[in-house]
């Protein structure tokens, strides 16, 4: 029975899980610049790239845009200067 | 194996007006040892890697403090 966990404690384990993602796809990115043959990285950059997509998209249909510019949907009405700013949170 | 830490003594004249450093302790972090990275390096779990600081545990550097052995700065 998923216990009824309240939404913030909920917005900051899927914003970790998104930086713990985020952050293995700059050292993989990194890593990568030099050592362009190395199938095994590209596959695991590429696989969480994947993740890190879905990952945010779950976050903002749920506690609104995350990215500017396209990068993120909007919702009614434009809501993507609402606080909590990411330094807030 | 490396060891992180180097300490050396610095020369202490007998006209030197400030006192004797005795050993003075610097810390290397590892990427100096590891010249260019192989492929397929041991990697730490991603939840692990943000708090560690990097995806590679040969590259994990806690900054060991140099004055583990108590030598006077």
């Amino acid at each position: 029975m998923k216990q009824a966990t309240d939404p913030a404690k909920e917005r900051y384990a899927l914003m970790e899980k998104i930086q713990m993602v985020d952050f293995a796809l700059v050292e993989l990115t990194l890593y990568l610049d030099t050592h362009p043959q190395d199938t095994q990285a590209i596959q695991q950059f590429n696989q969480l790239a994947v993740e890190s997509r879905d990952l945010k998209s779950a976050y903002e249909q749920r506690f609104g845009p995350l990215r500017q510019y396209g990068g993120s949907f909007s919702g009614y009405p434009w809501n993507w200067g609402d606080s909590p700013w990411p330094w807030q949170l | 194996m490396y060891t992180p830490i180097k300490c050396y003594q610095p020369y202490h004249g007998p006209f030197d007006p400030c006192p004797s450093r005795g050993t003075v302790c610097y810390q290397t972090p590892p990427n100096l040892y590891l010249g260019f990275q192989p492929p397929n390096l041991q990697q730490f779990p991603i939840q692990e890697a943000l708090y560690k600081g990097t995806l590679w545990p040969a590259l994990y550097d806690p900054y060991p403090t140099p004055l583990e052995k108590g030598a006077k700065r």
